[in-house]
């Protein structure tokens, strides 16, 4: 296997990784004049004519298809727009919203200062493809306007007017195109045959060039025309005429017009060819579309729809409720503001200082928001004051003192036997709960069997005193967060749910995803280590791990872990739905993610291993420091590859019954009394929704790994 | 240096060091230890469940596949199932169904469009990316659903309207088309079959070397298959010959039951020992120099300790933890053998194979597509159509990275040595092509597999939902899931096995 990191951490690829470095562009590709486009893309050969012809009447059919179910009278959009706060939240209390509100500003807010500071300065969307791009919108627009089926006639039911069979065959042109429209067009595709086989014969494809694509062109046109002709034809349903149709759709040809214009605009505004390839930074033009979307939520009626304390709510006319584009203009300036701010303090020297304290915020985060905003946990001071307070100075205090005194460079032997100590403490008390000897609250337990674990890897970090400060710092930060943490979990939520799952819809959806890689993310890291270890124990344990968590359906996991996994606990203890999802999602994931790491570890090559020996590491520096580092960033892209697995798995909350994102839209807005049956409209928005996050993190991930060239092995 | 110095020297290089300061004996504790911990965890799970279990006044027992069913099944080789076992095993044959027919199909379809990713026409390649970008961006059990929702407003099928004859018959009951049916003569037809691929391939080794010899085109595919042609034709007819076959499995079925639980007790007990011996043997060899001399570390001595353990582990499991284990492989496979038997019995004289059209009846409780055509109902529609859509969006983007990583210099070489399109495809890009293909193809056949549990979602009855149906009935929860988890792991197995063996191949061609 050739290793794409040859020659260590490279710093150039280093810095692209960081972001810092402006991407070299690629070579200008020699600008097409349409015609000479069509005939080298399109029509080069008379095979090539063929598969245009039919793959574009198979796109108009798919594209009509589509824009005829999505616009038809018979779809039910408003069951979606009635159960936003449904399929995203599901039961959370009204009261208590500002609290989700809170935890997306937070998230914005550190999206905000991240991408700022990692934004390039260079690159982004180029002038000529945004442009491009803005032109090729309107211009879908344009022919999806064309393409739709006009509106029928509605009766006073609010129902389609049908007309008998015998009337519906009327004898206008238009009636007869309806019935005949198959036939029609497989004659054009058979005079699209001839015409290819003709114009073969004679050799004028590419040649002679313009001939044959007129003739194609003309063809594929009268097909089209065909379709959009027979679309107006009355038929059983009774449908408005042509230019009703238009004058309906005028808000659309505006669009189709602004969104033209404006591409046209731009490209005529920037001349030359060498301007057209200046760059605007990526956000700034999501900047502009999020705020266009901010905007409109203030000035466009687009009705204020709502399921307020079983209640539905229906004012087509106004605009959104306040309490929805508020908290969204908070949001999208709280955003734009923390980028800029982000950028400008990268070029200082607070900037990259940032970077690390920032992860750790990211890392931080999702246990803050959803037990101590989202919970609202309902704190016993009392306790807190005698015994949780305390109980974490205690573990601060002695843990600072062990670890200052373990990680002095001479400790030698005494320190491992003091370390060798402590760990039988830490299996003692774990002996003594097993068998109930005596009481202690389990989170000194786990603070005592931490403590062991660092006091055992603590003589791999000695080093001089700021090094010992630094540790000392470090972990007394870690039990002050563990132990606020621990606190948090165990205090009763005041947020009253009818579920046992504080929130639902897109929420636990984010929610379990989020924890699943938290939680599966070191457990991968470890079983991969233990795979391609040396000792054969660990090797087998770990591979059979996989290779069974590997071979099984996830939805077998899930349900283990939902329905009888509480008989393998003891008896006071019960686990959660959620939680017990979340397990199963985490083992699942781990075995794969070991996967994606063991290939990363093994591209990291010998004369590392070798190197590090000479230096004289030890096994835990050695992993640490010199092998993990190059194999995670060989494997990130298979890593978001994961996450986005991760991501669309949790859709499988469905089958074991939480209300998630595919439960809400699936089974509860169609049994609404309002909105009974009505499921493809629910089901269309969460594929929507699903898609949006997952194609954008997927391009990402190919976007990353050109970065760190591991695709040009 | 003084002498003292020298001996100290001498003493320190001699000596080993303590026992707890020893590189080998820490890292074997250490395993132990890890060890020791993974089996206590599970001992502590285990004995906290069959605490909980008999508290309940609960058993862990597997009788329950012998019990009535009072459900029937949508769909399956056995709609009304006599018993829970019955039930399963029309289960797994649904989920088998659709897996296999959703990897043909998923190929299929996958081939094409990572074919056509790489197309030179513009609308061909953008077309094919959106299919790709569009459904492996979507959760498939999203897409399921979806599909499952779409087929609820196809046309109403009258049941009353009687049998439906045609080629394709859709409507929100499902999907049939006509089938090919297995029928009365099948098995000793397939003994033609099987003899004439025998002689099939004589004759194609002969043309190969009066090829290699002559270098003229001797077609040796097509007179493999000609072969075999004229041997089925002649088998249509004949194969009631082949009567007697079955007694030769009566008679080995026969002798097999006569076996008693000793003695294959003893065998696998011999079984074990043989194997840990063969590998202990094979791990010395492989130690062993050319000069005969061997070293054994003592990680090496542990290992093989370790060997004879396990060995000594698996005997004490068939003849103490579960002796019922070697009367079970006589009853089933006895089973076997009665079944194997029962399918070349001397009454056959049917035709092999039948062509049936779609035929829908009333099935149970529910509108079911009668047996006449190859039927799938709503729910089965949906994750067919579900896991070959999602999959073959997958396999769309191996096939396009496989074709893409074949270096350049091959397609420019082929060509310059005047080969024709067709013949550099077949002959140069795809064979090397493959080989990078294969193993995450392979993956993809296994995530197909798993992926038809989703079934549960729209109630296609596949192993997973029978296997819901029988423990909502009987309650057996931990029973089932660990029914799930051995048959999956089976079809995983089965499948990376197949895979592997192509894999193995593949390397072989390519030296």
């Amino acid at each position: 296997m050739a290793a794409p990191m040859t020659e260590g951490p490279d710093p150039a690829a280093l810095e692209a990784w960081a972001g810092d470095e402006e991407q070299a562009t690629k070579p200008e590709e020699p600008s097409l004049s349409a015609g000479e486009w069509l005939s080298r893309n399109l029509f080069s050969s008379a095979v090539n004519s063929l598969l245009t012809v039919v793959f574009s009447l198979l796109l108009v059919l798919v594209l009509r298809g589509l824009l005829n179910f999505m616009f038809s009278e018979e779809r039910t959009w408003r069951a979606v727009k009635t159960n936003m706060r449904f399929l995203f939240t599901h039961a959370y209390p009204q009261s208590q919203y500002a609290r989700i509100w809170v935890c997306i500003g937070v998230i914005a807010v550190l999206s905000g200062l991240s991408v700022g500071l990692l934004a390039r300065t260079g690159g982004g969307i180029s002038m000529k493809k945004l442009s491009m791009n803005l032109m090729a919108a309107g211009a879908l627009i344009a022919l999806g306007i064309l393409l739709r089926e006009p509106s029928a006639a509605v009766g006073a039911d609010g129902r389609a007017i049908h007309r008998s069979g015998a009337e519906a065959r009327g004898d206008s042109f238009v009636d007869w195109l309806d019935a005949n429209a198959l036939t029609v067009l497989g004659l054009l595709v058979l005079a699209n045959v001839l015409l290819a086989a003709w114009f073969h014969h004679r050799g004028t494809y590419l040649q002679v060039a313009t001939e044959p694509r007129v003739a194609h062109g003309v063809l594929v046109l009268a097909s089209l025309g065909v379709l959009i002709g027979q679309q107006y034809a009355t038929g059983e349903v009774v449908r408005e005429s042509f230019a009703e149709a238009m004058a309906d759709r005028a808000w659309w040809w505006l669009a189709a017009v602004v969104l033209v214009g404006a591409g046209a605009a731009l490209w005529a505004g920037l001349g030359d060819a060498r301007r057209r390839n200046t760059f605007v930074p990526a956000m700034y033009v999501f900047f502009a579309g999020a705020g266009l979307m901010v905007l409109s939520a203030w000035v466009y009626p687009w009705g204020h729809y709502a399921f307020l304390e079983g209640e539905f709510i229906a004012e087509p006319g106004s605009t959104v409720a306040m309490t929805t584009k508020l908290p969204w203009t908070v949001i999208w300036i709280l955003l734009v503001a923390t980028f800029e701010l982000g950028r400008a303090i990268k070029g200082t020297r607070v900037g990259p200082r940032l970077r690390v304290p920032l992860n750790l915020l990211w890392v931080m985060t999702p246990f803050v928001l959803y037990w101590a905003v989202l919970r609202d946990p309902d704190l016993d001071w009392a306790h807190v004051m005698s015994t949780d307070i305390p109980m974490a100075v205690f573990f601060a205090v002695f843990g600072g003192l062990v670890v200052w005194y373990l990680a002095h460079p001479r400790i030698g032997e005494t320190g491992r036997v003091v370390a060798v100590g402590l760990l039988l403490v830490a299996v003692l008390n774990w002996v003594a709960a097993f068998f109930g000897w005596y009481p202690m609250l389990q989170k000194a337990r786990i603070s005592f069997l931490l403590l062991a674990v660092v006091a055992m890897l603590a003589h791999n970090f000695a080093g001089d005193r700021s090094q010992r400060m630094k540790l000392v710092a470090a972990w007394v930060a870690a039990m002050a967060v563990f132990h606020w943490l621990v606190t948090l979990v165990n205090s009763p939520s005041t947020v009253d749910t009818p579920t046992d799952a504080l929130i639902g819809g897109f929420g636990i959806t984010l929610i379990v995803a989020v924890f699943t890689l938290l939680l599966s993310f070191p457990l991968g890291v470890l079983l991969a280590l233990a795979r391609t270890s040396k000792l054969p124990i660990f090797r087998v344990l770990s591979t059979a791990y996989i290779e069974v968590f590997r071979g099984v359906p996830l939805i077998t996991l899930l349900f283990f872990f939902t329905l009888i996994f509480n008989l393998f606990l003891p008896q006071n203890m019960t686990l959660v739905d959620i939680a017990g999802a979340t397990i199963g999602f985490s083992l699942f994931s781990a075995a794969y993610l070991a996967e994606n790491v063991r290939g990363g570890l093994q591209a990291v090559r010998r004369g590392q291993y070798e190197a590090s020996d000479a230096v004289g590491f030890t096994t835990v520096q050695r992993t640490l420091f010199i092998v993990l580092p190059q194999a995670l960033r060989v494997s990130i892209p298979p890593l978001v590859g994961q996450v986005i697995a991760t991501f669309k798995e949790t859709s499988l909350l469905a089958v074991v019954g939480i209300f998630d994102f595919l439960r809400i839209a699936d089974k509860v807005i169609s049994a609404q009394s309002e909105f009974l049956g009505v499921k493809r409209e629910g089901l269309l928005f969460v594929s929507f929704v699903y898609w949006i996050f997952a194609y954008n993190m997927s391009k990402y991930s190919q976007r990353l790994e050109k970065r760190l060239g591991v695709g040009e092995r | 240096m003084s002498n003292t110095d020298q001996a100290t020297l001498a003493a320190t290089q001699s000596q080993r060091p303590p026992f707890y300061r020893d590189a080998t004996v820490v890292k074997w504790l250490a395993q132990v230890f890890a060890l020791v911990l993974v089996v206590f965890a599970l001992f502590f799970l285990t004995t906290q469940a069959l605490e909980n279990l008999n508290r309940q006044g609960i058993e862990i027992r597997y009788d329950f596949l012998g019990i009535g069913l009072g459900s029937d099944l949508r769909e399956g080789i056995d709609t009304d199932p006599d018993t829970a076992g019955r039930a399963l095993w029309a289960g797994a044959v649904n989920t088998i169904r659709i897996a296999v027919g959703g990897i043909i199909a998923a190929t299929i379809l996958g081939v094409l469009v990572g074919v056509g990713r790489l197309s030179s026409n513009w609308i061909v390649n953008r077309m094919c990316s959106v299919f790709i970008e569009t459904l492996r961006n979507i959760p498939l059990l999203v897409q399921i659903v979806f599909i499952w929702a779409l087929v609820a407003t196809f046309p109403d099928l009258e049941l009353d309207q009687g049998p439906v004859n045609g080629l394709l018959h859709i409507s929100n009951k499902g999907l049939s088309v006509p089938r090919v049916h297995i029928d009365d003569g099948f098995y000793q037809w397939m003994i033609f079959i099987a003899l004439g691929s025998l002689a099939g391939w004589y004759v194609k080794r002969r043309q190969d070397r009066r090829h290699d010899a002559t270098g003229r085109d001797t077609y040796p595919v097509g007179s493999f298959l000609g072969v075999v042609a004229v041997f089925g034709a002649v088998g249509w007819v004949a194969h009631p010959i082949f009567g007697w076959v079955g007694a030769i499995f009566d008679f080995i079925g026969g002798a097999y039951s006569s076996l008693t639980q000793v003695v294959v007790q003893v065998l696998l007990s011999l079984a074990a020992l043989a194997a840990a011996a063969w590998w202990i043997r094979r791990f010395l060899a492989r130690l062993r120099t050319p000069a005969g001399l061997m070293k054994l570390t003592d990680d090496d001595k542990f290992r093989i300790i370790f060997a004879g353990v396990g060995a000594l582990a698996f005997i004490a499991f068939v003849l103490v933890v579960w002796p019922g284990l070697s009367s079970w492989i006589i009853n089933s496979g006895t089973d076997l053998f009665e079944v194997i038997a029962n399918k070349f019995g001397d009454g056959r004289t049917g035709r092999p194979i039948d062509i049936k059209r779609p035929d829908i009846q009333q099935l149970g409780n529910f509108p079911n597509p009668g047996p006449a055509g190859l039927s799938l109902t709503q729910g089965g529609t949906a994750v067919f159509f579900g896991v070959v859509l999602y999959t073959a969006s997958f396999i769309a983007e191996i096939v396009r990275g496989g074709i893409l990583a074949v270096p350049k210099g091959q397609t420019e070489a082929a060509q310059a040595v005047g080969l024709r399109r067709v013949t550099m495809l077949r002959r140069v890009i795809l064979p090397q092509a493959f080989r990078v293909i294969l193993p995450p193809l392979g993956n993809q056949y296994l995530n197909l597999t798993k992926n038809t549990s989703l079934a549960i979602a729209v109630g296609y009855s596949d192993f997973v939902q029978v296997g819901q149906i029988v423990y909502n009935q009987t309650g057996k929860t931990l029973e089932v899931i660990s029914l799930w988890m051995l048959f999956y792991l089976a079809c995983s197995l089965t499948i990376s096995v197949i895979v592997n063996f192509f894999n193995v191949r593949m390397k072989i061609v390519e030296r």
